[in-house]
């Protein structure tokens, strides 16, 4: 016999899109019920396991994050369990190692807290610049929503417009912007010099006072696994509050399948708990906020006789237009001391080089100073030389000061041959891993070439950098976009203005995967903000239904 | 010297009634500081509502009871009260009908106040407060507690009849710091413990009490057990920012320094710690300067790595929950906005401030800006729950760690404390209306609820 749960909304997901729609629902008096894939834990237990990691496991930043068995993810503990869960290929497959977690609170737990905004020209490609897609909407009609999702995550930014991208605003920040560690400073006195302006980030980060119930940042600088005291936005700590609102949270439950009806409405979700064992969830409105991998997994594996290429699919989009922004990386060893990693793991990028005439012949980039501290970097290396005692320890404290990491992520067009598709390959429920195909094209690769690569030298010599190297192989940021994109055209976009799929009228599919081009940026601001436009969506459907 | 005119006059034109005869008035102005030294707003506004307007929920043993509305609006607020009816209202606990109050308006405290400071509050209530026409929710008591008539009895036995007067044996500074000490400021509400009738014990003023979750400790001049260690600009410090060597203010005296202690002038301030110093000693704690307990330590050595057990959950709890802000040695931070764990009365004292600490978190703004520490739990909308038994562990691992003391913290203990402080078989009492006990518990059941109301506010009763 099945088991069988309900609510007015039901979410499938319960990182910072699940939480933020969840929230603006259950404030408008309706039930929601969320469902989580992965487990639950404490903060303190997510720190004590990071800080408990030997050495070693330094680059994997997941590694305070096991998988579990039923809600598996990219484990990136060595190249054989990094292949295990996303079947990758294409010519770029190194590029789509993306990071995310399955566990109740989602990818926020890890995040570096980053709000940047899209600007105007970034929601306009094709008629500007001839490449890509425009938004089915301007910017004036996000931007209300780019500050609401501000106050509900409580972002810090300057006040000053001249520091501000862009500097089209109806509100101010929340709070006031953080200051810059010592690294940051040097950074951005040599981009001035070179006529660049680093602007201080606007960020998911308490600065100086308290927001909701959580402390001001004290730099702990661990904001990448995770912020050990709150100070950073993470959408598990809204779970408390979802629940003090009535909000239900079952966790370790992973839908496997959405079910339609009659006039192709959704009618019930399926999850399977760790042992498999079935249980069917009926609602009003669906919403899988699962991130830009998992949704479109989810979709394609729920294909029945109404809608055979998966749910939401009479599009084919589904799955297609995967997106991120190719990240290049510059080692840099300077002469002097640059003291990395006193404040959060960033506070800043130059942003203008994503923007020019130049898009309609190669991406723009965005170039920063990577703030995460070098320390154990530093003695790992240092430890190789076989130096011992007081050597030891000087080479510790100058590989520690005196290297830094420059990073530039590129903006990738949508393409619809960088696809998401189901593997053969079965997780330990049964459930296709999903296969994606990728390549960052010669739009990305063109600006590392003769852009974006010869920049980062030039800002790094202004530094007084004694050495770069700078990667050639792309990684990926992080950033899992396009899987859903939206448009106004139902036959070559998977959901509306809404995030409402097209093809169903009660099943809203909001995030990145939603995104309809990516910008340089990262893209938590934008996919909060077209939550918080689903939400109103929904709110208005349950008032006239 | 234009400019300034200029700033004037644009002033003036955005400033409401209100403000402006606070501005003109001195008799207002003088009300307003005499408001802001009897803590009015803790009481009388509710957390994100309008300045006065009541509705504050107090959480009591015996249903919620509300605030009432104190602005001069005539139909909801005290706008038809006289002055002398405003006065026996402060005074005497009598409402402009002519109905009791309860005491959890404290006017035991007020019944000192002078006749000229009253004019002013009065002035300040009527000219000085925006009107607000909403009322505050009713409050409905269950029998007996529903018999207003029945404080009578209670009055008969607690209610000073006259002001205090003035010492001549002792400086003016004195006498001043005794009537804001014992009337305005009403300390003894929570620095002096209850007896059976919950009545002040004599000889015990100030030398200690539990208000619901927290406890106000002994603010006599003994050197151990009191604050007789601490120099008077530590004293006038403390009052003022809420943070001393050795102490900071959290709970309801966190909330008493920012609405109502840092606004003293430092003449007045002054005052109340000369009158303070001169509170007879009452020893009843351990031996020891309980400001200057504990060292630092640190058991990461020994616990990194290693696999959690029941032995050594407490110090990971400790290291996942406190150490990123109090610092791996407890030491705290080196500019103080985070405090050290040992030297710390918090840690040290033996009683429900350390449980409390964790559960509630401090959140106190001073000219000095916010200091701020998460709860773990006291609310439901905390981002970090910390069960009963594992802020036992912790605290317990806390006390022994930095706070010189052995003392074990219960799961028992952090469960009162989490239900807003112990209560008493005397509420029992009061409930089943049990003949001679009831006007006994009439008096308890109301002092609970003055004692609670901030607590209530802390955990979203207000809401």
């Amino acid at each position: 016999m099945t088991q069988t749960e309900s609510a007015d909304i039901i979410v499938v997901g319960t990182g910072v899109i699940g939480c933020l729609i969840a929230e603006q629902l259950l404030d408008a008096g309706h039930s929601v019920l969320m469902l989580e894939a992965g487990p639950r834990v404490e903060r303190w237990q997510i720190v004590e396991k990071y800080r408990n990691l030997p050495p070693v496991t330094v680059t994997n930043l997941d590694a305070a994050y096991p998988p579990s068995r039923w809600a598996p993810f990219l484990d990136s503990t060595s190249a054989t369990t990094a292949a295990d869960y996303l079947q990758l290929e294409g010519p770029n497959a190194r590029a789509y190692r993306q990071d995310y977690v399955r566990y109740a609170g989602g990818s926020t737990w890890h995040w570096a807290g980053i709000c940047w905004r899209l600007t105007p020209d970034d929601m306009r490609l094709k008629s500007l610049y001839g490449v890509g897609r425009d938004w089915a909407f301007d910017y004036a009609t996000l931007e209300p929503y780019y500050t609401r999702a501000e106050y509900a995550m409580g972002v810090c930014g300057p006040s000053d417009p001249d520091l501000q991208w862009p500097p089209i605003r109806s509100k101010p920040y929340p709070m006031g912007r953080l200051p810059f560690g010592p690294g940051e400073q040097k950074f951005t006195d040599a981009a001035a010099r070179l006529g660049l302006k680093n602007l201080p980030a606007a960020q998911a980060r308490n600065s100086g006072v308290s927001y909701d119930t959580r402390p001001p940042c004290c730099g702990n600088n661990s904001c990448i696994p995770v912020c050990p005291i709150g100070a950073k936005y993470d959408a598990a700590s809204s779970l408390p509050r979802i629940e003090a609102k009535g909000g239900k949270i079952l966790v370790n439950a992973v839908v496997y399948r959405i079910e339609t009806g009659t006039g192709n409405q959704v009618q019930a979700v399926h999850y399977f708990d760790p042992n498999g064992q079935s249980t069917r969830v009926t609602g009003k409105l669906f919403v899988i906020a699962c991130n830009g991998i998992e949704t479109p997994k989810l979709l394609l594996m729920s294909a029945d006789t109404r809608n055979p290429r998966g749910v939401a699919n009479s599009s084919d989009q589904v799955g297609r237009n995967m997106m991120d922004q190719p990240k290049l990386v510059a080692a840099v060893t300077l002469a002097e001391p640059a003291w990395t990693g006193v404040g959060p793991v960033q506070g800043s990028s130059i942003m203008q080089t994503s923007q020019g005439a130049f898009r309609s012949e190669h991406a723009g980039a965005l170039l920063r100073f990577n703030n995460m501290a070098r320390s154990r970097l530093g003695a790992m290396q240092a430890l190789k030389t076989g130096l011992v005692g007081k050597a030891l320890d000087a080479e510790i404290r100058r590989l520690s000061a005196c290297t830094a990491e420059l990073t530039l992520e590129h903006e990738l067009l949508p393409n619809p041959n960088n696809r998401l598709t189901l593997s053969s390959k079965k997780d330990a429920l049964g459930i296709p891993k999903p296969n994606i195909y990728y390549d960052v094209g010669p739009y990305v690769r063109k600006s590392a070439e003769i852009y974006s690569t010869p920049l980062v030298k030039q800002l790094a010599h202004e530094m007084g950098a004694t050495d770069v190297k700078v990667t050639t192989e792309f990684t990926n940021s992080d950033h899992i976009m396009g899987g859903m994109i939206m448009g106004a055209d139902p036959a070559d976009s998977v959901v509306d203005v809404d995030c409402r799929a097209h093809d169903h009228a009660n099943l809203f599919l909001p995030g990145g995967g939603a995104m309809t081009t990516a910008g340089c940026g990262n893209s938590t601001l934008t996919m909060a903000a077209l939550a918080l436009k689903a939400a109103d969506a929904m709110v208005a459907q349950l008032a006239h239904a | 010297m234009l400019r300034r005119a200029l700033f004037g006059i644009a002033w003036l034109a955005i400033a409401s009634p209100q403000a402006m005869a606070a501005d003109i008035d001195p008799l207002v102005a003088q009300g307003d500081y005499l408001a802001k030294a009897s803590d009015c707003t803790a009481c009388h506004t509710a957390p994100g509502g309008k300045a006065f307007a009541g509705g504050l929920a107090i959480a009591s043993p015996v249903g919620t009871i509300y605030s009432s509305n104190i602005t001069p609006s005539k139909t909801a607020g005290i706008g038809l009260y006289t002055r002398d009816q405003f006065a026996a209202a402060l005074r005497k606990g009598v409402r402009r009908d002519g109905a009791n109050l309860y005491p959890a308006m404290p006017y035991t405290a007020y019944a000192v106040l002078s006749d000229p400071d009253i004019d002013a509050l009065y002035a300040y209530f009527m000219k000085g407060v925006e009107p607000v026409d909403g009322a505050a929710p009713k409050t409905s008591l269950p029998f007996p507690m529903n018999i207003r008539l029945s404080m009578m009895a209670w009055n008969l036995i607690f209610l000073r009849d006259s002001g205090l007067p003035s010492d001549p044996a002792q400086s003016a500074a004195w006498n001043r710091g005794r009537y804001l000490v014992e009337g305005a400021a009403h300390c003894s509400t929570c620095h002096t413990p209850r007896g059976f009738l919950m009545e002040e014990r004599s000889g015990l003023a100030f030398a200690g009490g539990q208000v619901g979750a927290w406890y106000a400790p002994n603010i006599t001049s003994d050197k151990n057990s009191g604050i007789g260690s601490w120099s008077k600009p530590a004293l006038i410090g403390y009052l003022r920012d809420g943070v001393a060597p050795g102490a900071r203010a959290a709970g309801t005296m966190g909330e008493a320094i920012e609405h109502s202690f840092q606004y003293l002038t430092p003449s007045d301030l002054d005052a109340v710690v000369t009158y303070i110093e001169t509170v007879p000693a009452v020893e009843n704690a351990k031996p020891g300067d309980r400001f200057d307990e504990g060292k630092p330590a640190s058991d990461l050595a020994s616990t990194r790595g290693a696999v959690i057990d029941d032995a050594t959950q407490g110090a990971a709890l400790f290291q996942g929950n406190c150490a990123s802000c109090h610092a791996p040695l407890g030491q705290g931070g080196t500019d103080g906005y985070f405090p050290s764990l040992f030297h710390n009365s918090t840690t040290s004292a033996p009683n429900s401030n350390l449980v409390a600490t964790i559960l509630y978190g401090v959140n106190r703004t001073t000219a000095q800006g916010q200091a701020f520490m998460p709860g773990f739990g006291g609310a439901p909308t905390d981002s970090n729950q910390l069960s009963n038994h594992d802020i036992a562990l912790v605290a317990t691992y806390v006390r022994a760690e930095y706070g010189g003391s052995g003392a074990a913290v219960t799961d028992t203990e952090v469960a009162t404390v989490r239900q807003g402080g112990p209560s008493s078989p005397l509420v029992l009492i009061a409930r089943i209306g049990l003949g001679v006990g009831v006007v006994a518990a009439m008096g308890l059941v109301v002092v609970l609820w003055r004692r609670r109301h901030r607590l209530g506010a802390k955990r979203g009763f207000g809401e």
